[in-house]
Protein backbone atom coordinates (compact mmCIF):
# COMPACT_ATOMS: atom_id res chain seq x y z
CA UNK A 1 0.00 0.00 0.00
CA UNK A 2 1.27 3.62 -0.22
CA UNK A 3 3.07 5.00 2.31
CA UNK A 4 0.57 7.78 2.51
CA UNK A 5 -2.30 5.92 2.10
CA UNK A 6 -0.76 3.45 5.32
CA UNK A 7 0.00 6.60 7.13
CA UNK A 8 -3.21 7.72 6.71
CA UNK A 9 -4.45 4.59 7.98
CA UNK A 10 -2.08 3.98 11.15
CA UNK A 11 -3.82 7.92 12.09
CA UNK A 12 -7.75 6.71 11.60
CA UNK A 13 -7.06 3.00 13.59
CA UNK A 14 -5.47 5.45 16.54
CA UNK A 15 -8.68 7.31 17.19
CA UNK A 16 -8.94 7.53 20.55
CA UNK A 17 -11.33 5.25 21.72
CA UNK A 18 -13.28 6.86 24.79
CA UNK A 19 -13.63 4.55 27.58
CA UNK A 20 -17.87 5.09 27.39
CA UNK A 21 -18.42 3.50 23.98
CA UNK A 22 -18.64 0.03 25.56
CA UNK A 23 -21.60 1.48 28.29
CA UNK A 24 -23.19 3.50 25.39
CA UNK A 25 -23.66 0.32 22.81
CA UNK A 26 -24.25 -1.84 25.89
CA UNK A 27 -27.18 0.61 26.59
CA UNK A 28 -28.15 1.29 23.21
CA UNK A 29 -28.59 -2.05 22.78
CA UNK A 30 -30.63 -3.07 25.64
CA UNK A 31 -33.01 0.21 25.78
CA UNK A 32 -33.94 -0.76 22.40
CA UNK A 33 -34.66 -4.18 22.77
CA UNK A 34 -36.66 -3.24 26.09
CA UNK A 35 -38.94 -1.14 23.91
CA UNK A 36 -40.14 -4.21 22.13
CA UNK A 37 -41.99 -4.79 26.06
CA UNK A 38 -43.69 -2.22 24.77
CA UNK A 39 -45.69 -2.54 21.21
CA UNK A 40 -46.91 1.01 20.22
CA UNK A 41 -50.44 0.92 20.83
CA UNK A 42 -50.98 1.93 17.19
CA UNK A 43 -50.81 -1.54 16.12
CA UNK A 44 -54.06 -2.21 17.68
CA UNK A 45 -55.99 0.03 16.49
CA UNK A 46 -58.12 -0.44 13.22
CA UNK A 47 -57.70 -4.00 13.92
CA UNK A 48 -61.16 -5.67 14.08
CA UNK A 49 -61.18 -6.12 10.30
CA UNK A 50 -58.70 -8.51 11.08
CA UNK A 51 -59.65 -11.84 9.85
CA UNK A 52 -59.01 -14.40 12.53
CA UNK A 53 -59.30 -18.09 11.65
CA UNK A 54 -59.37 -19.88 14.74
CA UNK A 55 -58.87 -23.67 15.23
CA UNK A 56 -60.61 -24.27 18.41
CA UNK A 57 -59.95 -27.48 19.88
CA UNK A 58 -60.44 -28.43 23.37
CA UNK A 59 -57.83 -31.05 24.82
CA UNK A 60 -56.95 -31.92 27.69
CA UNK A 61 -53.04 -31.74 28.30
CA UNK A 62 -51.82 -35.24 29.66
CA UNK A 63 -49.35 -33.82 32.05
CA UNK A 64 -52.37 -31.80 33.58
CA UNK A 65 -53.95 -34.98 33.74
CA UNK A 66 -51.12 -36.60 35.63
CA UNK A 67 -51.20 -33.94 37.59
CA UNK A 68 -54.46 -33.84 38.52
CA UNK A 69 -54.94 -37.42 39.15
CA UNK A 70 -52.38 -37.41 42.14
CA UNK A 71 -54.59 -35.17 43.95
CA UNK A 72 -57.93 -36.75 45.72
CA UNK A 73 -59.34 -33.57 47.33
CA UNK A 74 -62.07 -33.12 44.50
CA UNK A 75 -62.87 -29.34 44.76
CA UNK A 76 -59.32 -28.53 44.50
CA UNK A 77 -58.96 -29.66 40.93
CA UNK A 78 -58.52 -27.40 38.87
CA UNK A 79 -58.61 -27.72 35.20
CA UNK A 80 -56.78 -26.35 32.53
CA UNK A 81 -57.99 -26.98 28.75
CA UNK A 82 -56.51 -25.58 25.55
CA UNK A 83 -59.55 -23.09 24.37
CA UNK A 84 -58.22 -21.93 21.32
CA UNK A 85 -55.02 -22.83 19.08
CA UNK A 86 -54.13 -20.50 16.65
CA UNK A 87 -52.20 -21.51 14.09
CA UNK A 88 -50.55 -19.69 11.33
CA UNK A 89 -47.99 -20.97 8.89
CA UNK A 90 -46.69 -19.14 5.69
CA UNK A 91 -43.44 -19.08 4.68
CA UNK A 92 -41.93 -16.70 6.74
CA UNK A 93 -44.79 -16.17 9.17
CA UNK A 94 -45.50 -18.55 11.65
CA UNK A 95 -48.10 -18.61 14.51
CA UNK A 96 -48.74 -20.98 17.17
CA UNK A 97 -50.58 -19.59 20.33
CA UNK A 98 -52.25 -21.58 23.05
CA UNK A 99 -54.62 -19.94 24.95
CA UNK A 100 -55.13 -21.75 28.26
CA UNK A 101 -58.77 -21.57 30.29
CA UNK A 102 -59.16 -22.39 33.88
CA UNK A 103 -61.96 -24.51 34.69
CA UNK A 104 -63.64 -25.96 38.44
CA UNK A 105 -62.67 -22.63 40.20
CA UNK A 106 -65.04 -22.30 42.73
CA UNK A 107 -64.73 -18.42 42.12
CA UNK A 108 -65.90 -17.61 38.97
CA UNK A 109 -65.61 -13.86 38.93
CA UNK A 110 -61.63 -14.96 39.52
CA UNK A 111 -62.20 -17.70 37.09
CA UNK A 112 -63.89 -15.61 34.28
CA UNK A 113 -61.65 -12.57 34.82
CA UNK A 114 -58.22 -14.90 34.22
CA UNK A 115 -59.64 -16.76 31.54
CA UNK A 116 -60.73 -13.27 29.73
CA UNK A 117 -57.31 -12.33 30.32
CA UNK A 118 -55.68 -15.01 29.03
CA UNK A 119 -58.09 -14.31 25.75
CA UNK A 120 -57.66 -11.04 25.36
CA UNK A 121 -53.75 -10.71 25.66
CA UNK A 122 -53.68 -13.88 22.79
CA UNK A 123 -55.87 -11.53 20.55
CA UNK A 124 -53.79 -8.50 21.20
CA UNK A 125 -51.12 -10.99 20.00
CA UNK A 126 -52.15 -11.88 16.80
CA UNK A 127 -53.84 -8.78 16.05
CA UNK A 128 -50.53 -7.54 16.48
CA UNK A 129 -48.47 -10.43 14.44
CA UNK A 130 -51.07 -9.70 11.15
CA UNK A 131 -50.71 -6.47 11.68
CA UNK A 132 -46.56 -6.34 11.42
CA UNK A 133 -47.01 -9.32 9.06
CA UNK A 134 -49.18 -7.04 6.82
CA UNK A 135 -46.33 -4.40 6.86
CA UNK A 136 -43.53 -6.93 6.14
CA UNK A 137 -45.62 -8.27 3.23
CA UNK A 138 -45.72 -4.93 1.82
CA UNK A 139 -42.32 -4.47 2.15
CA UNK A 140 -41.15 -7.56 0.85
CA UNK A 141 -39.59 -9.28 3.25
CA UNK A 142 -38.60 -10.27 6.68
CA UNK A 143 -39.03 -13.11 8.99
CA UNK A 144 -41.69 -13.15 11.95
CA UNK A 145 -42.92 -15.81 14.14
CA UNK A 146 -44.89 -15.46 17.31
CA UNK A 147 -44.94 -18.64 20.06
CA UNK A 148 -47.38 -18.59 22.84
CA UNK A 149 -47.71 -21.11 25.16
CA UNK A 150 -48.89 -21.86 28.77
CA UNK A 151 -47.32 -24.58 31.30
CA UNK A 152 -48.55 -25.31 34.44
CA UNK A 153 -45.72 -25.13 37.34
CA UNK A 154 -47.67 -26.00 40.62
CA UNK A 155 -51.00 -27.11 40.85
CA UNK A 156 -51.86 -29.42 44.42
CA UNK A 157 -54.37 -28.91 47.05
CA UNK A 158 -53.34 -25.11 47.98
CA UNK A 159 -51.29 -23.43 45.04
CA UNK A 160 -52.31 -22.89 41.50
CA UNK A 161 -49.56 -21.09 39.36
CA UNK A 162 -49.37 -21.56 35.93
CA UNK A 163 -46.71 -19.62 33.43
CA UNK A 164 -47.46 -17.99 30.52
CA UNK A 165 -44.71 -17.76 27.50
CA UNK A 166 -44.74 -15.45 24.33
CA UNK A 167 -41.72 -15.57 22.28
CA UNK A 168 -41.59 -13.54 19.29
CA UNK A 169 -38.89 -14.04 16.71
CA UNK A 170 -37.70 -11.62 14.49
CA UNK A 171 -34.42 -11.66 13.74
CA UNK A 172 -33.78 -12.80 17.59
CA UNK A 173 -35.87 -14.11 19.82
CA UNK A 174 -37.65 -12.30 22.57
CA UNK A 175 -38.99 -13.75 25.86
CA UNK A 176 -41.78 -12.47 27.61
CA UNK A 177 -43.26 -14.78 31.02
CA UNK A 178 -46.23 -14.12 33.12
CA UNK A 179 -47.07 -15.66 36.10
CA UNK A 180 -50.71 -16.44 37.70
CA UNK A 181 -50.80 -18.12 41.24
CA UNK A 182 -53.54 -18.53 42.44
CA UNK A 183 -54.68 -19.75 46.37
CA UNK A 184 -57.22 -22.58 45.37
CA UNK A 185 -58.80 -22.63 48.91
CA UNK A 186 -59.31 -19.51 49.35
CA UNK A 187 -60.02 -18.85 45.94
CA UNK A 188 -57.98 -15.65 45.40
CA UNK A 189 -55.37 -14.50 43.05
CA UNK A 190 -51.72 -14.78 45.05
CA UNK A 191 -49.76 -11.25 44.75
CA UNK A 192 -46.29 -10.85 46.49
CA UNK A 193 -48.19 -8.09 48.98
CA UNK A 194 -50.49 -10.63 50.09
CA UNK A 195 -47.97 -13.10 51.14
CA UNK A 196 -45.60 -11.13 53.07
CA UNK A 197 -46.61 -8.85 56.00
CA UNK A 198 -45.20 -5.49 54.88
CA UNK A 199 -42.94 -4.07 52.72
CA UNK A 200 -39.71 -5.45 53.66
CA UNK A 201 -39.76 -7.79 51.60
CA UNK A 202 -39.05 -5.79 48.37
CA UNK A 203 -35.60 -5.12 50.36
CA UNK A 204 -34.94 -8.79 51.42
CA UNK A 205 -35.96 -10.46 48.49
CA UNK A 206 -33.95 -8.34 46.31
CA UNK A 207 -30.62 -8.73 48.56
CA UNK A 208 -30.92 -12.59 48.46
CA UNK A 209 -31.35 -12.13 44.79
CA UNK A 210 -28.03 -9.76 44.49
CA UNK A 211 -26.33 -12.58 46.59
CA UNK A 212 -27.27 -15.25 44.06
CA UNK A 213 -26.05 -13.24 40.99
CA UNK A 214 -23.06 -12.24 42.70
CA UNK A 215 -22.27 -15.49 43.68
CA UNK A 216 -23.32 -17.01 40.34
CA UNK A 217 -20.99 -14.50 38.88
CA UNK A 218 -18.11 -15.81 40.82
CA UNK A 219 -18.43 -19.28 39.81
CA UNK A 220 -19.12 -18.68 35.89
CA UNK A 221 -17.09 -15.81 34.16
CA UNK A 222 -19.87 -16.91 31.62
CA UNK A 223 -22.77 -15.56 33.51
CA UNK A 224 -23.21 -11.63 33.80
CA UNK A 225 -25.75 -9.86 36.07
CA UNK A 226 -26.49 -5.77 35.37
CA UNK A 227 -25.76 -5.41 39.37
CA UNK A 228 -23.26 -3.20 41.41
CA UNK A 229 -19.92 -3.68 42.34
CA UNK A 230 -20.18 -6.48 39.60
CA UNK A 231 -18.04 -5.42 36.80
CA UNK A 232 -20.51 -3.70 35.70
CA UNK A 233 -19.54 -0.22 36.63
CA UNK A 234 -19.83 1.35 32.87
CA UNK A 235 -23.10 0.89 32.86
CA UNK A 236 -25.10 4.33 34.40
CA UNK A 237 -27.09 3.31 38.47
CA UNK A 238 -29.80 3.29 37.09
CA UNK A 239 -29.46 0.89 34.39
CA UNK A 240 -28.40 -1.73 37.42
CA UNK A 241 -30.57 -4.12 39.15
CA UNK A 242 -31.51 -2.18 42.21
CA UNK A 243 -35.18 -3.99 43.61
CA UNK A 244 -37.27 -5.95 42.51
CA UNK A 245 -40.79 -4.46 41.63
CA UNK A 246 -43.40 -4.36 44.38
CA UNK A 247 -45.47 -6.68 42.12
CA UNK A 248 -42.63 -8.45 40.33
CA UNK A 249 -43.48 -11.59 38.66
CA UNK A 250 -42.98 -14.60 40.85
CA UNK A 251 -44.80 -17.85 41.23
CA UNK A 252 -44.55 -21.23 44.08
CA UNK A 253 -42.83 -24.14 42.68
CA UNK A 254 -44.34 -27.48 43.36
CA UNK A 255 -41.75 -27.42 46.28
CA UNK A 256 -43.72 -24.28 47.50
CA UNK A 257 -40.80 -22.37 47.58
CA UNK A 258 -41.29 -18.92 46.00
CA UNK A 259 -39.45 -18.25 42.81
CA UNK A 260 -38.92 -15.16 41.72
CA UNK A 261 -38.66 -14.20 38.11
CA UNK A 262 -37.37 -11.65 35.39
CA UNK A 263 -38.04 -11.01 31.90
CA UNK A 264 -35.23 -11.34 29.04
CA UNK A 265 -32.76 -7.98 29.52
CA UNK A 266 -34.79 -7.41 32.82
CA UNK A 267 -31.62 -8.18 34.89
CA UNK A 268 -29.10 -9.54 32.70
CA UNK A 269 -27.68 -9.35 28.87
CA UNK A 270 -30.35 -11.10 26.27
CA UNK A 271 -27.96 -14.08 26.08
CA UNK A 272 -28.73 -15.12 29.77
CA UNK A 273 -32.32 -15.15 28.83
CA UNK A 274 -35.32 -15.21 31.67
CA UNK A 275 -34.05 -15.56 35.00
CA UNK A 276 -35.37 -17.31 37.98
CA UNK A 277 -34.70 -17.14 41.14
CA UNK A 278 -35.45 -19.25 43.96
CA UNK A 279 -35.55 -17.83 47.42
CA UNK A 280 -34.45 -20.19 50.21
CA UNK A 281 -37.62 -19.61 52.67
CA UNK A 282 -36.06 -20.14 55.72
CA UNK A 283 -34.22 -16.60 54.98
CA UNK A 284 -38.15 -14.72 54.15
CA UNK A 285 -39.79 -16.85 56.69
CA UNK A 286 -39.98 -14.10 59.12
CA UNK A 287 -41.70 -11.98 56.82
CA UNK A 288 -44.16 -13.83 55.68
CA UNK A 289 -47.94 -13.95 56.33
CA UNK A 290 -47.38 -18.01 57.21
CA UNK A 291 -46.20 -20.89 56.20
CA UNK A 292 -49.55 -21.86 53.99
CA UNK A 293 -48.16 -20.99 50.50
CA UNK A 294 -44.83 -20.78 51.41
CA UNK A 295 -43.05 -23.47 53.37
CA UNK B 1 -40.44 -23.16 23.46
CA UNK B 2 -37.87 -21.70 21.19
CA UNK B 3 -34.25 -20.55 22.38
CA UNK B 4 -34.34 -17.52 24.40
CA UNK B 5 -30.91 -16.49 24.03
CA UNK B 6 -30.57 -13.78 22.07
CA UNK B 7 -27.96 -14.98 19.14
CA UNK B 8 -28.91 -12.19 17.32
CA UNK B 9 -26.36 -11.67 14.53
CA UNK B 10 -26.81 -8.41 14.07
CA UNK B 11 -26.38 -7.30 17.96
CA UNK B 12 -23.52 -10.11 18.19
CA UNK B 13 -21.90 -7.90 15.25
CA UNK B 14 -22.19 -4.55 16.66
CA UNK B 15 -20.68 -5.37 20.03
CA UNK B 16 -17.97 -7.10 18.15
CA UNK B 17 -17.17 -4.15 15.54
CA UNK B 18 -18.20 -1.44 17.70
CA UNK B 19 -14.55 0.02 17.83
CA UNK B 20 -14.59 0.33 14.35
CA UNK B 21 -18.36 2.04 13.84
CA UNK B 22 -16.76 4.47 16.62
CA UNK B 23 -13.81 5.40 14.35
CA UNK B 24 -16.43 5.38 11.08
CA UNK B 25 -18.67 7.95 12.66
CA UNK B 26 -15.62 9.68 14.36
CA UNK B 27 -14.31 10.19 11.26
CA UNK B 28 -17.27 12.45 9.61
CA UNK B 29 -18.21 14.21 13.26
CA UNK B 30 -15.02 14.53 14.93
CA UNK B 31 -15.76 14.66 18.20
CA UNK B 32 -15.85 12.27 21.03
CA UNK B 33 -19.26 13.18 21.91
CA UNK B 34 -20.87 13.19 18.91
CA UNK B 35 -19.44 10.29 17.15
CA UNK B 36 -21.08 8.55 20.57
CA UNK B 37 -24.32 9.58 19.60
CA UNK B 38 -24.19 8.78 16.01
CA UNK B 39 -22.88 5.29 17.32
CA UNK B 40 -26.16 5.16 19.73
CA UNK B 41 -28.55 6.64 16.88
CA UNK B 42 -27.04 3.76 14.39
CA UNK B 43 -27.72 0.97 16.87
CA UNK B 44 -31.53 2.46 18.01
CA UNK B 45 -32.09 2.25 14.11
CA UNK B 46 -30.40 -0.73 13.02
CA UNK B 47 -32.41 -2.32 16.14
CA UNK B 48 -35.58 -0.86 14.88
CA UNK B 49 -35.09 -1.96 11.19
CA UNK B 50 -33.30 -4.96 11.70
CA UNK B 51 -36.16 -6.83 9.36
CA UNK B 52 -34.76 -4.33 6.19
CA UNK B 53 -31.44 -6.54 5.82
CA UNK B 54 -31.78 -7.74 2.21
CA UNK B 55 -30.87 -11.54 1.93
CA UNK B 56 -27.91 -10.79 -0.38
CA UNK B 57 -26.58 -7.69 2.06
CA UNK B 58 -23.94 -8.37 4.37
CA UNK B 59 -24.52 -7.17 7.58
CA UNK B 60 -21.70 -5.29 7.15
CA UNK B 61 -22.32 -3.11 4.70
CA UNK B 62 -25.83 -2.78 5.97
CA UNK B 63 -24.58 -1.52 9.51
CA UNK B 64 -21.78 0.25 7.65
CA UNK B 65 -24.42 2.14 6.06
CA UNK B 66 -26.45 3.59 8.65
CA UNK B 67 -23.02 4.83 10.36
CA UNK B 68 -22.38 6.16 7.23
CA UNK B 69 -26.24 7.66 6.83
CA UNK B 70 -26.29 8.63 10.43
CA UNK B 71 -23.19 10.44 10.11
CA UNK B 72 -24.15 12.66 7.38
CA UNK B 73 -27.62 13.21 8.46
CA UNK B 74 -25.68 14.45 12.15
CA UNK B 75 -23.56 16.85 9.69
CA UNK B 76 -26.59 18.27 8.32
CA UNK B 77 -28.29 18.86 10.99
CA UNK B 78 -25.41 20.14 12.56
CA UNK B 79 -23.84 22.60 10.05
CA UNK B 80 -21.03 24.12 11.41
CA UNK B 81 -17.11 24.10 12.03
CA UNK B 82 -15.81 20.85 13.22
CA UNK B 83 -15.31 20.75 16.26
CA UNK B 84 -11.67 19.47 18.32
CA UNK B 85 -12.05 18.27 21.76
CA UNK B 86 -9.37 18.25 24.35
CA UNK B 87 -8.17 14.58 23.99
CA UNK B 88 -8.44 14.81 20.04
CA UNK B 89 -6.71 18.44 20.33
CA UNK B 90 -4.01 16.50 22.76
CA UNK B 91 -4.30 13.67 20.48
CA UNK B 92 -2.85 15.70 17.70
CA UNK B 93 -0.43 17.50 20.01
CA UNK B 94 1.47 14.86 20.91
CA UNK B 95 4.80 16.53 20.60
CA UNK B 96 6.23 14.08 18.59
CA UNK B 97 7.78 15.68 15.10
CA UNK B 98 6.38 13.26 13.05
CA UNK B 99 2.77 13.89 13.96
CA UNK B 100 2.86 17.21 12.83
CA UNK B 101 3.70 15.57 9.34
CA UNK B 102 0.61 13.65 9.98
CA UNK B 103 -2.06 16.16 10.75
CA UNK B 104 -0.89 17.52 7.12
CA UNK B 105 -1.95 14.41 5.63
CA UNK B 106 -5.15 13.49 7.76
CA UNK B 107 -5.51 17.19 6.31
CA UNK B 108 -5.99 16.41 3.02
CA UNK B 109 -7.79 13.49 3.50
CA UNK B 110 -10.38 16.05 5.21
CA UNK B 111 -10.27 18.46 2.80
CA UNK B 112 -11.90 15.87 -0.01
CA UNK B 113 -15.34 15.99 -0.72
CA UNK B 114 -17.52 13.94 1.59
CA UNK B 115 -17.91 11.18 -0.58
CA UNK B 116 -14.25 10.94 -1.54
CA UNK B 117 -13.40 10.38 1.76
CA UNK B 118 -15.96 8.03 2.64
CA UNK B 119 -14.32 5.84 -0.29
CA UNK B 120 -11.23 6.11 1.12
CA UNK B 121 -12.55 5.38 4.39
CA UNK B 122 -13.87 2.58 3.97
CA UNK B 123 -12.23 0.71 1.18
CA UNK B 124 -9.01 1.41 2.98
CA UNK B 125 -9.54 1.81 6.48
CA UNK B 126 -11.98 -0.80 6.94
CA UNK B 127 -10.66 -2.93 4.41
CA UNK B 128 -14.25 -3.39 2.93
CA UNK B 129 -14.22 -4.71 -0.79
CA UNK B 130 -15.49 -1.99 -3.76
CA UNK B 131 -18.93 -4.30 -3.86
CA UNK B 132 -19.59 -4.01 -0.50
CA UNK B 133 -18.34 -0.22 0.03
CA UNK B 134 -20.67 0.51 -3.28
CA UNK B 135 -23.60 -0.99 -0.91
CA UNK B 136 -23.12 1.22 1.81
CA UNK B 137 -22.72 4.19 -0.21
CA UNK B 138 -25.74 2.84 -2.56
CA UNK B 139 -23.97 3.29 -5.75
CA UNK B 140 -22.85 1.09 -8.39
CA UNK B 141 -19.59 -0.32 -8.49
CA UNK B 142 -18.12 1.28 -11.05
CA UNK B 143 -19.60 4.85 -10.25
CA UNK B 144 -17.36 4.24 -6.87
CA UNK B 145 -14.21 3.05 -9.11
CA UNK B 146 -13.88 6.48 -11.01
CA UNK B 147 -14.62 8.17 -7.49
CA UNK B 148 -12.12 5.96 -5.60
CA UNK B 149 -9.59 7.21 -8.67
CA UNK B 150 -10.25 10.55 -8.19
CA UNK B 151 -10.12 10.75 -4.80
CA UNK B 152 -6.21 8.84 -4.81
CA UNK B 153 -5.49 11.49 -7.44
CA UNK B 154 -6.22 14.12 -5.61
CA UNK B 155 -4.12 13.35 -2.41
CA UNK B 156 -1.64 12.35 -4.83
CA UNK B 157 -1.10 8.65 -4.35
CA UNK B 158 0.07 6.28 -6.80
CA UNK B 159 -2.87 5.31 -9.13
CA UNK B 160 -1.56 1.77 -8.33
CA UNK B 161 -3.78 1.02 -5.06
CA UNK B 162 -6.61 0.77 -7.50
CA UNK B 163 -7.85 -2.31 -7.23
Amino acid sequence: MDKKLKKLKNEYKNTPIPEDLDKVVQQAIKQNKKKRLHPNSKWFIGLAAAVIIFMVSINTSTAVAQSLSKIPVVGSIVEVLTVLEIHVNEDNFNVNVKVPQLNNLENKDLETSLNQKYLEENKELYQSFSEKMKEMKKTGNGHLSVDASYNVLTNDDVIFSIKRTVVETQASAYTTNKFDTVDKQKQIMLTLPILFKNDHYINAISEIIKEQMREQMKNDPGVIYWLSNAGNEELPAEELFNQIDANQNFYINDQHKLVIAFNEYEVAPGYMGAVEFVIPTEKIENLLVGNKYIQ
Amino acid sequence: MRKTKAEDNVITFIIENQENFYRLAFSYVKNAQDALDVVQESIEKAIRKKDSIKDNQSVKSWFYRIVVNTSLDFLRKNKKIALVDDDTLDYFRSGKQDTYEDIDLQRSLEQLPITYKSIIILRFFEDLKLDEVADVLNENTNTIKTRLYRALKLLRVEMNEMQ
